[in-house]
Formats: C-alpha cells, sequence, structure tokens
C-alpha cells in the first residue's frame, strides 16, 4: 500500500497532494492571480510558489494525518510547463526525497491529468480530451504509450480563452476561463469567427488574432457586449474541439471519452460533448474543479502507478524540462 | 619574449596600450591567440555556502544541480561540496548574465535552506 505524495507546480497554481492506493487523502492548493488584463509570468510565478510551497506542503501532511516516515515516494512534475515555476517545485521535491531518505519520481504533467481521470471516473479506455491553459490534445492509449491523436498546432484552447479575458479585462479570480463561462451564460448574439479545424489538429491564435480584433471594434461601436463575445468564441472553440475528439473516437472505435485539464470544468463543453456521446452511444467522464485544475495528487497517483510497475528517478536525471510530449512516457503500468 | 613566460603580467599590460596604434592591436591579437582560453576575459563569481553539516551540504548539492542553465550559451555555473561547504563558481560573457544567475540560483538556495529547516534534520541512513 504504497503512499505517495505529488508536487504539482508548472502553471500558476502549487498544489501537493498525498494518495494512497486510489484514495486521495489530502490535496491542498494555491493559485496565482493576476490583475485584470494580466497573465503570468514565469518569473513572478516561480517567487509565488516559493512563498507558498512549505506551507502547502505541511498542509498536506497535516490533512492526510500523516508524518514524513508514512510516505514511500515523492512523485513531482518533471514537465511539460515553464521553466522557473517547475525548478522551483522540483527543488523542494528532490530535497524532502532526500530529507526522508525515500525515492524520487519525475511525472509528466499530462499523464498526471489522464491517471488521475482514470482513478476518479473509472473510465476503461477512453479517448482523452486534455484540454487546458498550457495544452490542447486528444489522446488514447494503445499498446503502452498514451499517443496524440490530434493536438492543438500552435497556442492551448485556454490560451486563447485566457487571452480574450485579458482583451476584456475581466477577473482572473477564481480563474478567467471561468469568469468567461458566467459571462457567456449570458450572451445572446453570436459573431461568426474562423473555424479552424486542420484534419485531427486544430488552430487557435488566428481565432485569437481575430477575436482581439473584433472586440476592439464590435465593443467601441455597441454592436455587441463582451458577453456575447464570451459566448461566441465558447461556441466555436468548443465545436472544434468536439469535432476532433469524435474524429479520433471514430479511428479508435472508442466508446468513452474523458475530459481532463482545467478546461475541462467548463460545463458548456461538457453540454456540448455530451450531445456528440449520445448521439454516438458513448459514454462522457469529467471531474470537478478539484482534479480538473492542475493539483498535487494527480502527480502523486500518476507517481503511484509508476513507483508500483517499477519506475525511479535518479536525482542526476531529476531536471525539469519545458517540452515533454505524452508519447515519450514508457506507460508500463498498463497491458 | 616576456610574455610566453607571464601571461598575466603581459596580458594586463597590454589592456592600457591604445588599441588605435596599429603595431599593438597586432600584438593583441597575438595575445588573444596565443593565450589557452578566454578565461581571463569572463567574469567570475565563487560563492561559499556553509551548512550544519555534511550530509546537509551534500543533500543541497543534490537538489541544486541537476537543473541545466535557462541560457544555454555565455554563463557556466560549476558546483562542488567540500566537508560542511558548499561553493560555487561561475564564469560568464556579460554582467548581466551573470547576475540573472547568481540571483536565481541565491533563490533556489535558500528554498532548499528553509525545506532543510523545516522538515529536517535527515534520516539516517
Amino acid at each position: 500500500m504504497p503512499v505517495v505524495i505529488g508536487f504539482e507546480g508548472s502553471a500558476n497554481k502549487i498544489g501537493v497532494g498525498i494518495i494512497r492506493d486510489g484514495e486521495v487523502l489530502s490535496n491542498p492548493r494555491r493559485t496565482y492571480i493576476t490583475p485584470p488584463g494580466q497573465g503570468f509570468l514565469p518569473g513572478e510565478t516561480a517567487k509565488h510558489h516559493r512563498g507558498v510551497i512549505l506551507t502547502v506542503l505541511q498542509e498536506a501532511l497535516d490533512e492526510a494525518g500523516l508524518k514524513a516516515a508514512d510516505i514511500d515516494c515523492v512523485a513531482y512534475t518533471k514537465g511539460p510547463g515553464m521553466g522557473a515555476p517547475l525548478v522551483t517545485v522540483a527543488i523542494v521535491a528532490r530535497t524532502v526525497a532526500q530529507l526522508w531518505g525515500k525515492p524520487l519520481l519525475g511525472v509528466n504533467h499530462c499523464i498526471g491529468h489522464i491517471e488521475m481521470g482514470r482513478l476518479i471516473t473509472n473510465a476503461q479506455n477512453p479517448t482523452v480530451l486534455y484540454v487546458s491553459g498550457g495544452n490542447t490534445q486528444v489522446i488514447a492509449y494503445s499498446e503502452r504509450r498514451y499517443r496524440i491523436f490530434g493536438e492543438t498546432i500552435d497556442i492551448a484552447v485556454g490560451n486563447c480563452l485566457d487571452r480574450l479575458a485579458r482583451v476584456i479585462k475581466i477577473s482572473n479570480d477564481p480563474s478567467p476561463g471561468y469568469n468567461i463561462e458566467q459571462m457567456a451564460k449570458k450572451g445572446n448574439k453570436y459573431i461568426e469567427l474562423p473555424y479552424t479545424v486542420k484534419g485531427m489538429d486544430v488552430s487557435f491564435s488566428g481565432i485569437l488574432s481575430y477575436i482581439e480584433d473584433a472586440a476592439h471594434k464590435l465593443l467601441s461601436t455597441g454592436q455587441c457586449t463582451p458577453e456575447d463575445l464570451c459566448f461566441s468564441l465558447q461556441e466555436t472553440l468548443f465545436a472544434m474541439l468536439v469535432e476532433i475528439t469524435e474524429r479520433a473516437m471514430a479511428h479508435c472505435g472508442s466508446q468513452e471519452v474523458l475530459i481532463v485539464g482545467g478546461v475541462g470544468c467548463n460545463l458548456r463543453l461538457q453540454e456540448m460533448m455530451g450531445v456528440m456521446c449520445k448521439e454516438r452511444g458513448a459514454r462522457l467522464f469529467a471531474t470537478d474543479e478539484r482534479f480538473c485544475i492542475d493539483n498535487g495528487v494527480m502527480i502523486a497517483q500518476a507517481g503511484w502507478e509508476m513507483f508500483r510497475s517499477g519506475h525511479v528517478t535518479e536525482l542526476s536525471d531529476s531536471w525539469i524540462t519545458q517540452r515533454y510530449r505524452t508519447d515519450e512516457v514508457e506507460v508500463t503500468w498498463r497491458d | 619574449m616576456l610574455f610566453f613566460e607571464n601571461k598575466g603580467t603581459f596580458n594586463q599590460h597590454m589592456t592600457k596600450m591604445p588599441l588605435s596604434n596599429r603595431s599593438s592591436t597586432k600584438y593583441v591579437n597575438m595575445a588573444a591567440c596565443v593565450s589557452e582560453n578566454d578565461s581571463d576575459k569572463k567574469l567570475e563569481f565563487f560563492l561559499k555556502v556553509p551548512f550544519p553539516s555534511e550530509r546537509e551540504a551534500a543533500i543541497a548539492l543534490q537538489s541544486l544541480s541537476p537543473d541545466p542553465e535557462p541560457r544555454k550559451g555565455g554563463i557556466t555555473k560549476n558546483l562542488d561540496v567540500t566537508g560542511h561547504t558548499l561553493s560555487v563558481r561561475w564564469t560568464a560573457d556579460e554582467a548581466r548574465i551573470l547576475r540573472v544567475s547568481v540571483s536565481s540560483f541565491l533563490d533556489h538556495l535558500s528554498l532548499v535552506m528553509e525545506t532543510l529547516d523545516a522538515f529536517g534534520p535527515p534520516v539516517s541512513q
């Protein structure tokens, strides 16, 4: 019954979580929130994480009712993500692993999301849509790899949403995507935007340029409201995601869809995906904001799977990396 | 030929010579070719950090050494431990590159030390 602690801090969320045999013992998290109109930069984000990580670590132990000696393995995010925050978190993980005399495990952030989604929803072999501020991929498991069937060829869907939020200067608390979702519910005018699905892949940077431009023109002339822009962007982006997910499902003959990543919290996306799944007789799985949004326990869970199947990361190999493809990891814990 | 016997003195001497003088320009170029490496032209920074024990110094080394410098060129950093002391040596082409690297390192070092304080002492091996 190994107990694994997981450290996550690849973007603006810093989380530490503890898991034992599929049971979440604790999962505290803090988010670095910038003022409206501003994104988060690596140096400032790392500084935020440095300031709170030890507190969050202690919280994780206290909430789980555990001492350091009870931990069997220390997992942390090796990548992908932003360099400076990743280093900050890795440094603490390496230090406590040595202090406690426990093995270290470098985890792929995307696989963390997938493994947590599988655990929480009990989906057997789903087509996974991983959508967040930093990543947009359609993934399916095959022969020891999480294979990327389709992805963004430029920016992530969450990045596109976050940058609209910056243009219309809405609050980043609790997250820009959440606030866009609330505003979209009040939008009713559909503004036509480019629709850029490229086969199995998607492209968002063109849509972003277009809507940034349109926002300035239409808002200043009063032709639409910010709510209309939020509504139109969501409808367009989510329809594209549903299309590429369906395409991957058709290729794999899959009857399950699992949505993971911060954008997966969005109920409208879940609704649209649900409509497609119903048409195909497939089941839709999604998690709530505790596990959709970056968190420590998803790293712990992926670490737990890896640890049980014999993986360990040597300290000298524990360097972080900003680029880390989902299919680079050999998934030895699945058949 | 004085400069082969005592390179340091020669270089020091050469920097004072006006480079507009054609013959001295030729000597500066010769010095550049002759010297084994350009370490005399680089900035150097040394840092020594004492730890309460050898074990903690070793832990700090292992926590701080795996990640490569974000900037590939223009800076090198070497970490070493002797006894209770972690020593770090930087060489850099430019002061601003050096400043960024040293500044980041000190932030990371503080984090290691805070972690050692909060979650130490190390378990016996």
